[in-house]
């Protein structure tokens, strides 16, 4: 701790890289994304029980599985702790800043 | 006379010889196929704009996949002769090659 300097305003880190926070954003890509992957496999697997050429059964099949793994991996992403992560953060202190200088005015 | 340009193959999956509205395992393959394209366009947009590294990451990789399907399912289809390709005319080429190397004085790379 430099002691030099007790007044001086506390340095602020940057974020070396954006956090492994699910954002705004990100949730709306992820329900869209899920919401396809869901309606591929399910329908997949149907075309998969109707088709006779075991070749076409099989690509149908493949394909369908696919999809629902990539619904599941995007699932975990659902599990992320954004609370864990964003303590982590430092804020931003603008809001306190404001709030002082409210106050004196 | 057959189309000299026409590359495909003979058609070997068995459709009904009597198409009704029943969808038929050509049908099949190309819902399969144009499920997986529009996909890769959804996918493409979440690899863009995810946030951290580990979404992005993952979102890459399944738009990889799902590239990777899509082919397989077109592969699948051109073998089962539902899927015709046509080759360009050689002098269409050879006209398209002569205008584009005439752009070669706009190279900024030498």
């Amino acid at each position: 701790m430099p002691t030099i300097m007790p007044s001086a305003p506390t340095m602020q880190v940057p974020i070396p890289e954006p956090p492994r926070v699910i954002t705004t954003k990100d949730l709306s890509y992820l329900k869209d994304a899920m919401s396809w992957e869901l309606i591929a496999f399910k329908k997949l697997h149907a075309f998969a029980q109707q088709a006779t050429d075991p070749e076409v059964k099989q690509c149908l099949e493949k394909t369908g599985r696919m999809h629902q793994q990539h619904y599941q991996k995007l699932l975990t992403h659902l599990q992320n702790n954004n609370t864990a992560a964003m303590s982590a953060i430092p804020q931003v202190q603008s809001g306190q800043q404001q709030q002082q200088q409210q106050q004196m005015q | 006379m057959p189309n000299q340009n026409q590359i495909a193959n003979p058609q070997s999956g068995q459709l009904p010889q009597v198409k009704g509205p029943q969808m038929n395992d050509r049908d099949y393959l190309n819902d399969c196929l144009a499920t997986c394209k529009y996909l890769t366009d959804s996918l493409n947009i979440a690899v863009r704009e995810a946030s951290h590294q580990q979404l992005h990451q993952d979102f890459l990789q399944m738009l990889n996949e799902t590239h990777q399907s899509a082919r397989e399912a077109y592969d699948l289809m051109f073998r089962k002769g539902w899927y015709k390709l046509e080759a360009a005319q050689q002098q269409q080429l050879q006209q398209a090659h002569q205008q584009f190397s005439g752009y070669s004085t706009q190279f900024p790379y030498h």
